[in-house]
């Protein structure tokens, strides 16, 4: 039986790789059906997969010849050293932009009207802490719903006195999401209209997302940190 | 009721005033509705009609002046607990508090870091019947409801003033 049935599913997948699927649905034996219906799927993957080996040799040579593109990174970074030098701290700008809070919120404007950048939209804002007696940093994610494309701009500043220019007039949203990054962190965004707490009590201690931060004893009057000893 | 019982015509009985009070009391307790969290998805299934609180003659009510007992069904935050107090405070008495949830009776999942929860709202407020789990079932709940029942039952409101 099997020597013959190989012989007779090779002979009818063939003719279906040339397009003639009726060889196929013709079999009368359901089981021998099957199989070469399997077998047809492998034949085609088998030649599928050979194709796409064949394919990106190709490719990788034509990209070797041609002159690597700017990535979005460079094009903002070049675009901001032209017109406000001196505002980027790090040359590495693969990943993110740094910049060192100069001249912060014309930067932002030139970055949301551009017609090359159009980044429209702050879709968030981070705080960081780097741990003891290091900086604090606030991170910005922008996007642009025109051009589709988006970058991510750093902005250090001094742990003890953390100032970072509000960007609340160029994007509205900026407004909770600079509380929050104060209310977390301290970090203070001057020129917000109303830079106060937004998630903890307007008369809560300290700044809970800081490295440092120690939980205060009591709020007015009861007890803050865990008191139910026996309950573990 | 001892001597009295069953001399009376069918349509009237014989009780003492504390157990005729106890008994209006336990079977009417309005609730404060107060969903801080998920424990409020379940209180809200536990109102409705599957579960259907009104059974047991409980109604959900806005306001803390119209309700007897106060559900807190979720994580409390310092923020909140300061006003879980105040609206204790102005319900009108008898008033009783059930701590629906891990979160209220202890801070659950927030219980050893979370900087910002309140660690049980007992702390803040005296509570009659703690509900664990979370969040707890409708069973759940109206178990510490039915158990909140038998414990208003059981008090003597008049005989408490005399002694």
């Amino acid at each position: 039986m099997s020597e013959d049935q190989d012989k007779y599913i090779a002979e009818v997948v063939e003719k279906a790789l040339r397009g003639d699927m009726d060889a196929i649905n013709n079999i009368e034996d359901r089981v021998t059906r099957s199989k070469a219906k399997a077998a047809l799927i492998k034949a085609k993957r088998l030649s599928k997969t050979a194709a796409a080996e064949a394919a990106p040799a190709e490719e990788t040579a034509q990209t070797d010849t041609t002159p690597t593109e700017k990535s979005l990174n460079q094009k903002v970074a070049e675009s901001l050293e032209k017109k406000f030098s001196g505002s980027i701290d790090s040359e590495d700008v693969n990943e993110h932009i740094q910049l060192n809070g100069k001249n912060w919120f014309e930067i932002a404007q030139y970055l949301k009207d551009n017609p090359d950048l159009l980044f429209d939209s702050l879709q968030c804002i981070t705080g960081f802490d780097f741990g003891e007696g290091e900086a604090l940093e606030v991170r910005y994610n922008l996007h642009s719903m025109t051009h589709y494309h988006a970058i991510e701009i750093r902005i250090k500043t001094d742990r003890n006195d953390p100032k970072v220019p509000s960007v609340e007039q160029v994007w509205r949203i900026g407004d909770w999401f600079e509380r929050e990054t104060y209310d977390m962190y301290g970090i203070v965004f001057e020129g917000h209209h109303n830079m106060t707490r937004i998630l903890c009590p307007e008369d809560w201690e300290g700044w809970p997302l800081r490295k440092d931060y120690e939980t205060q004893e009591t709020y007015h009057g009861i007890i803050v940190p865990k008191v139910k000893e026996g309950w573990e | 009721m001892g001597i009295l019982e069953n001399k009376f015509q069918d349509n009237v009985v014989v009780a003492s005033l504390d157990k005729l009070l106890g008994w209006a009391r336990s079977t009417s307790p309005w609730f404060f509705q107060f969903g801080l969290a998920c424990c409020a998805i379940e209180m809200m299934a536990t109102a409705a009609s599957r579960y259907d609180l009104m059974r047991i003659g409980m109604i959900p009510r806005s306001s803390p002046r119209q309700a007897d007992v106060m559900i807190v069904a979720g994580t409390v935050t310092m923020k909140m607990s300061l006003r879980v107090k105040k609206l204790y405070e102005q319900m009108a008495n008898p008033k009783y508090v059930i701590a629906m949830g891990s979160c209220a009776t202890s801070g659950g999942p927030y219980w050893q870091y979370g900087y910002h929860v309140l660690k049980g709202v007992d702390l803040v407020v005296p509570v009659d019947v703690y509900v664990p789990g979370c969040p707890p079932r409708p069973e759940a709940l109206i178990e510490g409801l039915l158990k909140l029942q038998e414990k208003i039952q059981a008090e003597r409101p008049l005989t408490k003033k005399i002694a």
